[in-house]
C-alpha cells in the first residue's frame, strides 16, 4: 500500500489522490469533450453562414444571434417600461372618469401594447404546459382503464391506432371551427387562440401518453395482481396503490415522448394559424422580411431548441424524482 | 394416508379441508385437467409440505387454496366455511418474492397490515405490529430500504413478513426459496423454523426439495405426474420440534423419511427428465410430456 | 444597428412624453362615453396601415378612452373573416373588401367603412428578366432614363413571346377584390393585355377566362419571395414590398398607382353594420381617433413622416427595414436601382380629402367588380348608388370631423363641406387611359372600356 503512494506521488497528475483524478477525467469527459463539439459547432456555423447569401442578406452567424438576442431583451425592457407607463395613464384616466361619471366602475385593462420575444416564449411554454396537463389528465385515467379491461381494450384499441397517426395539425382546422362553435362569451376567460393551440397540443400529447399507461398497466406483473388479491384490496386502491405506481415508468415514457412533439408540433401550429407564441414571432418575422428578420428567426429557433431541451431534461428529472424504476429514466 | 396418525396432533381439529378438487385450465388446444380429486385436511398449527416433480402441480394446489386459481369440482374449507376468493386469512408467500418495488420494506408489510388492521389497530399499533413482523424476520436493520436495495434472501424475509403480519389462519409458501441460494436458504429455513416455534402457524409449502421438506414438515404430502395429478401418498415426519439441522443429517428418523420422499419421487412416480430447477423449459416439456400420456 | 437602437429609444420616448402630456378625457363626456372600450383591430403589414399604428402610438385610441391591441393578419380573407366572426372589431380593408361582402361576392356580411385610409400607395413590379426584355419597347428621357408613366403596352410584347413559347404568364395581386387586382387590371387592360374575366354564376372566380396574363393572389409580404422563386413574372402590391423588390435587387418596379389613376382612393377602415349599430360611441370615437392620425401623418407637409417610417418600421407593425419604409414614405419611390424619383403624393393619408369615404369611390370599385365579372349581370346606376350608401357612411366620419372641429382638435377647411356635398366627387380624368370617370354614371363608364365587359354582356 506504501509503496503504492510513492509510486504515484512520483508524477504530475498522477500524484494526485484517485479520486481527484477520476472526476478530473470526468470532467475532460463531460465538460471539455462537449464544450469542444460546440466550438466546433460554431465555427462550421459561422463558415457556412459567411458563404449563403439570401436576399434578405447574409444567413446569420453565431454573433448575429448573440447580437439579436441583446436587441430582443432591449425592445423587451422598452416595451416594459411602455406598458408601465400605459398603466399609469390608465389609471390617471380612470380616476378623472370617475370624478365626472361616478357610475363607472374603473377596471385595468391589460397592457395592449406588442408581445415581445420573451412573452411570446412565455405565451408558447404556458400553452404547451396547459395542453399537456389536460392530455395527461385524460390519457392516464382512460389509460388505466383500457390497460384494465381487455374487453374495453380490444374496443377502442382500432380507433386509437387509426386516431394516433394523424398530425395534429390536420386537426386545427377543426379545432379552430369547434372552438369558435361551442366557445362564445361575451367576456372569455382565455382568448381563443389559446385554446385552439392548447386544443392541438392535447391532441398530439394524448395518444403517446394512452398507449404508453395503456400498455404499462396491461404489463403489470401478474405476481404484484396476486398480492393485491391476496390482500383483498378494494379496486380504487388497487388502482392507486398497485397499478398506478407499477405503471409509473411506462407513463413517464409517454409523458416524456409527448412533450417533445408536443413542442415541435405547437410551434408549427403557432405559425399556421398565427397563434401567439414562438411560432408566431418566427412567422411575422418572416414576413417583415427585414434585414435583421433572419437573425430574429435563427435567435427563436436556437431559443425553440433549448426550451425542448430543458422541457425533455424536466421530464426526465420528474421522472426520476416519482419513478422507483431507476432504469426506465436514464437517457 | 395410510399412515396412522401420531397422537399429539389427534386434539387439534382440521382447520383446511382441501375436498376433493379438480382443477381444469383452458388452453388454446383444449382443456387441460391439472389436478384430479385432491383430497388433504390440514389442522392446526401443522406444517404441511407438498413435493412433486415439476408440472405436477404443486403450486396449482397452493393457488386452490389461495382462491387464485377456480376449482372445477370440489372446494376449500377453512375453518368450516367455503372460500372462494382469495383473502389475507390466507396469506401467501410467493416464489419470487412479489414486493411492491416502489416501496420500502416497512411499506410494503404496511401495506398489508393497514389493509386487515386498519379499522382495528390504532396507527401506532399499526407501526409497532409492523415493526414487531420485521425483527420477526430479522428484517429491522433494513426496513426503510427498497426492494432493489436489498439481497434475495432478504427480499423473501420481508415477504414472509407481510405474510405473517396479516396474521392468516394459514400460511401459504410457494417455493419460497427455489430461488435463493443453499447458504441463504439454509439460514431462511431456520428463521421460518423459529417463527413457527414461536407463532404455533398453519402453513402449507410448496418444494421441490427434499431435505428442505423432511426438516420442517410435520407432514409430507407427495403428488404423482400429472396430468391429473393428486395425492400419492403422504408421509409423516415423526420428528420432535425443535429440530436441529446439524444433528438430524445422522438421525434414523430423517434419513428414513428423507429416503422414503426419493423413493416416491425416483421409483414409483419417475420422470425422464433430470429434476432441476423450475425453468421455463423443463416445465413446458413436462407439460408436453403430460398431455402425451 | 445602434443607429437603429438608439432611433427605436428615441422614438419610444418621444412617444411616452407625447401621450402623457395631451389627455382627451376632459372633452369625452359630451360625446358619451365608448360602450365598448376594449378592442382589437386587424391589419396587414403594409404602409398603408399607419394611421392605426399611429393612432395607437401616438395615444388617440387612449384620448377616447379606447384599449386597442393591433394585430398582424396572415391574408386578406382572414382578416376579412376576423372581423365577420368577431375575433377582430375592425381592420384595415382593402375598399373592395366591405362591398364585395354586402353584395355576397366571396363571404357574405354587411360591413360598413367610416374612414377611408389612404391615396395611392400601390405598385406594379416585375421580374428582373421581364423588365429587361420590356426596356426595348420603353420611351427614353434625354438622359437615358425610362420616361414614366410605363404604359403596359410596353409589356405585351413579352407576354406575347412569353404565349408563344407555351409559358403562362403569370403574375400576383394580394386578393381577387382588392385595389392591386383593379390597377393591374387597369393597366394591362389600357397597356392591350387581357386581364381575364370572373364568372362566379358559373362558378369559375380564378378570374383568368379569356386571360393573356394570369393573375393570381399572393399574400403581400410573400409578394417579393415568390416573385424571387419564379412562381410570378410581375406583382401589384402595396408598400413597402415594392421598394423591397428594389433592395433585394429581384424586381423592378415599373409604375405606382399614382400614375395610372392619380390620388386614386386605396384601403379603407372596415367594421361590422351591427357594430357600428350597437356601440356608435365607440365607432364615432375610434373614427376620430383615425382622422387625428391621418392628420399627424400629412401634417407640416410629411414632417412627421421620418417619425412614422420608424413606428412602422417596428416588427409588430410592417417590420420592414427603416429605409425601405422611407423610400415611399417620405415621398420618393425607386424605380430601377438609383433611379429615384420624387413622388410626394405616393402616399397620401388626410390632403385632398383623403380620409372621407366618397360614394364615388365605392362606385368605382363596383364598375370595376361589373367590368371584370365578380357582378356577374347588368345592374341599373340606382343599384350601384344604392350599394355605395349601404357600405360607405360619410356621416359617420362627418359627425367625428365636425366634433374635432367643435373641440378645436381639427381645421374645418380640411374637410369637405358637410352641408352641401353629396358624397360624389367632380368627375375625374387624370387615368392612364385617359377615360373619364363619373360616379353617377356607372353604367356608362363600364361601357366606355375597350377591354372588359359592357352593358348586356355576360359570361
Amino acid at each position: 500500500m506504501g509503496k503504492t503512494i510513492t509510486l504515484s506521488r512520483a508524477t504530475g497528475v498522477s500524484s494526485l489522490p484517485a479520486p481527484v483524478r477520476r472526476v478530473m477525467s470526468i470532467g475532460l469527459k463531460n465538460v471539455v469533450v462537449p464544450l469542444l463539439g460546440i466550438v466546433l459547432f460554431l465555427g462550421a456555423w459561422s463558415l457556412a453562414a459567411r458563404n449563403i447569401d439570401t436576399s434578405l442578406g447574409q444567413f446569420p452567424g453565431p454573433a448575429t444571434v448573440a447580437q439579436q438576442f441583446v436587441s430582443l431583451y432591449d425592445e423587451h425592457r422598452a416595451e416594459r417600461e411602455k406598458a408601465e407607463a400605459f398603466y399609469e395613464r390608465q389609471e390617471q384616466r380612470n380616476a378623472e372618469r370617475v370624478a365626472q361619471d361616478p357610475s363607472y366602475e374603473p377596471k385595468i385593462r391589460d397592457y395592449t401594447g406588442k408581445e415581445t420575444f420573451f412573452d411570446q416564449v412565455r405565451t408558447s411554454l404556458i400553452t404547451v404546459m396547459c395542453g399537456f396537463l389536460l392530455a395527461a389528465l385524460v390519457a392516464i385515467p382512460f389509460g388505466i382503464a383500457i390497460g384494465l379491461s381487455e374487453t374495453l381494450y380490444t374496443a377502442v384499441n382500432p380507433v386509437i391506432q387509426v386516431l394516433k397517426p394523424i398530425s395534429p395539425l390536420a386537426w386545427l382546422p377543426l379545432v379552430t371551427m369547434v372552438v369558435s362553435a361551442l366557445y362564445v362569451s361575451e367576456d372569455p376567460l382565455v382568448p381563443k387562440s389559446f385554446l385552439n393551440s392548447m386544443i392541438t397540443v392535447t391532441l398530439c400529447c394524448l395518444w403517446p401518453m394512452l398507449i404508453n399507461t395503456a400498455v404499462g398497466v396491461a404489463s403489470i406483473s401478474q405476481d404484484l395482481v396476486n398480492v393485491s388479491r391476496v390482500l383483498s384490496l378494494p379496486p380504487l386502491t388497487h388502482v392507486r396503490r398497485i397499478v398506478l405506481p407499477a405503471a409509473v415508468p411506462a407513463i413517464f415514457t409517454g409523458m416524456r415522448l409527448s412533450i417533445g412533439i408536443a413542442w415541435m408540433v405547437l410551434i408549427a401550429a403557432e405559425m399556421l394559424a398565427q397563434n401567439p407564441g414562438l411560432g408566431k414571432f418566427v412567422w411575422d418575422e418572416f414576413q417583415n422580411g427585414s434585414s435583421e428578420s433572419l437573425g430574429r428567426i435563427l435567435t427563436a429557433a436556437i431559443v425553440i431548441g433549448f426550451i425542448g431541451f430543458l422541457l425533455d431534461r424536466g421530464m426526465l428529472t420528474l421522472q426520476r424524482f416519482v419513478s422507483w424504476d431507476r432504469n426506465s429514466a436514464t437517457r | 394416508m395410510n399412515n396412522p396418525t401420531p397422537d399429539r396432533d389427534v386434539a387439534r381439529d382440521v382447520i383446511l379441508d382441501i375436498s376433493h378438487i379438480d382443477v381444469v385450465f383452458p388452453t388454446p388446444k383444449g382443456s387441460f385437467q391439472a389436478l384430479a380429486d385432491v383430497d388433504l385436511q390440514i389442522r392446526q398449527g401443522e406444517f404441511i409440505s407438498i413435493i412433486g416433480h415439476s408440472g405436477c402441480g404443486k403450486s396449482t394446489v397452493l393457488n386452490a387454496v389461495a382462491g387464485l386459481t377456480e376449482t372445477a369440482r370440489g372446494g376449500v374449507i377453512l375453518n368450516g366455511r367455503e372460500v372462494d376468493r382469495p383473502g389475507p386469512e390466507r396469506a401467501m408467500v410467493f416464489q419470487n418474492h412479489s414486493l411492491l418495488p416502489w416501496l420500502t420494506a416497512f411499506e410494503n408489510v404496511a401495506l398489508a397490515v393497514r389493509q386487515v388492521f386498519g379499522k382495528t389497530k390504532s396507527k401506532a399499533k399499526q407501526k409497532e405490529w409492523i415493526e414487531h413482523n420485521l425483527r420477526l424476520v430479522h428484517m429491522d436493520h433494513a426496513m426503510h430500504k427498497r426492494p432493489d436495495e436489498i439481497s434475495g434472501g432478504m427480499k423473501q424475509r420481508v415477504g414472509i413478513a407481510r405474510a405473517l403480519a396479516m396474521q392468516p389462519d394459514i400460511l401459504l409458501l410457494d417455493e419460497p426459496f427455489g430461488a435463493l441460494d443453499a447458504l441463504t436458504r439454509s439460514s431462511l429455513q431456520d428463521s421460518l423454523m423459529e417463527i413457527k416455534a414461536e407463532l404455533d402457524n398453519t402453513v402449507i409449502m410448496v418444494t421441490h426439495d427434499v431435505d428442505e421438506a423432511v426438516l420442517l414438515s410435520d407432514r409430507i404430502v407427495m403428488m404423482t405426474n400429472g396430468p391429473a395429478a393428486t395425492v400419492g401418498e403422504i408421509l409423516d415426519v415423526p420428528l420432535p420440534h425443535p429440530r436441529e439441522r446439524m444433528a438430524l443429517v445422522e438421525d434414523p428418523t430423517y434419513v428414513h423419511c428423507r429416503s422414503e420422499v426419493l423413493r416416491f419421487l425416483y421409483e414409483k412416480q419417475r420422470k425422464v427428465e433430470a429434476i432441476g430447477r423450475h425453468n421455463g423449459k423443463s416445465a413446458a416439456r413436462a407439460g408436453d410430456d403430460a398431455k402425451v400420456a | 444597428m445602434e443607429a437603429i437602437r438608439n432611433g427605436f429609444m428615441a422614438v419610444v420616448l418621444a412617444i411616452t412624453t407625447t401621450m402623457t402630456v395631451g389627455s382627451g378625457s376632459a372633452r369625452a363626456e359630451s360625446l358619451g362615453w365608448p360602450e365598448k372600450e376594449e378592442l382589437t383591430f386587424g391589419f396587414i403589414k403594409l404602409t398603408d396601415m399607419a394611421p392605426i399604428a399611429i393612432a395607437y402610438e401616438k395615444g388617440y385610441f387612449e384620448d377616447e378612452g379606447l384599449y386597442v391591441t393591433i394585430e398582424a393578419q396572415a391574408n386578406w380573407k382572414v382578416l376579412l373573416d376576423g372581423v365577420i366572426d368577431g375575433r377582430l372589431d375592425g381592420a384595415h380593408m382593402l375598399a373592395g373588401q366591405p362591398l364585395a361582402a354586402t353584395i355576397g361576392f366571396g363571404t357574405e356580411a354587411h360591413i360598413i367603412t367610416p374612414f377611408s385610409m389612404d391615396l395611392n400607395g400601390n405598385g406594379i413590379t416585375v421580374s428582373n428578366a421581364v423588365w429587361d426584355a420590356m426596356k426595348p419597347h420603353v420611351p427614353k428621357r434625354a438622359d437615358g432614363k425610362p420616361e414614366h408613366p410605363i404604359s403596359a403596352a410596353a409589356l405585351k410584347p413579352v407576354v406575347e413571346q412569353y404565349r408563344a413559347e407555351g409559358k403562362p404568364f403569370n403574375m400576383g395581386m394580394v386578393f381577387p377584390v382588392s385595389t392591386h387586382n383593379y390597377e393591374l387590371r387597369y393597366w394591362l387592360a389600357a397597356g392591350g393585355i387581357h386581364p381575364g374575366y370572373y364568372a362566379p354564376h358559373k362558378g369559375d372566380i380564378s378570374g383568368q377566362l379569356q386571360a393573356e396574363a394570369l393573375l393570381s393572389v399572393t399574400p403581400p409580404p410573400q409578394m417579393p419571395a415568390t416573385l424571387e422563386a419564379g412562381t410570378i413574372y410581375g406583382y401589384c402590391v402595396g408598400e413597402p414590398w415594392n421598394q423591397q423588390a428594389v433592395f433585394k435587387g429581384i424586381g423592378v418596379p415599373v409604375i405606382t398607382d399614382y400614375e395610372i389613376w392619380k390620388n386614386n382612393p386605396e384601403k379603407v377602415f372596415g367594421i361590422t353594420a351591427e357594430f357600428a349599430e350597437k356601440y356608435p360611441n365607440t365607432t364615432l370615437r375610434l373614427t376620430r381617433a383615425l382622422i387625428r392620425a391621418a392628420m399627424w401623418l400629412d401634417e407640416n407637409d410629411n414632417a412627421n413622416r421620418p417619425e412614422a417610417v420608424q413606428i412602422l418600421s417596428q416588427s409588430q407593425y410592417v417590420g420592414a427595414d427603416a429605409e425601405v419604409i422611407a423610400n415611399s414614405m417620405t415621398g420618393t419611390f425607386e424605380y430601377e436601382k438609383g433611379d429615384r424619383r420624387e413622388v410626394p403624393d405616393f402616399n397620401v393619408f388626410f390632403r385632398y380629402f383623403a380620409t372621407y369615404p366618397y360614394y364615388s369611390d365605392a362606385v368605382w370599385y363596383l364598375t370595376q367588380m361589373r367590368r371584370w365579372g365578380q357582378i356577374d349581370e347588368d345592374r341599373p346606376d340606382s343599384w350601384y348608388r344604392e350599394v355605395a350608401e349601404k357600405v360607405y357612411r360619410p356621416d359617420l366620419y362627418a359627425a367625428a370631423a365636425k366634433s374635432l372641429v367643435d373641440e378645436g382638435l381639427a381645421d374645418a377647411a380640411d374637410f369637405p363641406e358637410f352641408g352641401t356635398e353629396d358624397g360624389y366627387r367632380e368627375p375625374q380624368s387624370e387615368f392612364i387611359d385617359g377615360v373619364t370617370y363619373d360616379g353617377t354614371q356607372p353604367n356608362a363608364y363600364i361601357d366606355s372600356f375597350p377591354i372588359g365587359l359592357k352593358t348586356g354582356d355576360r359570361l
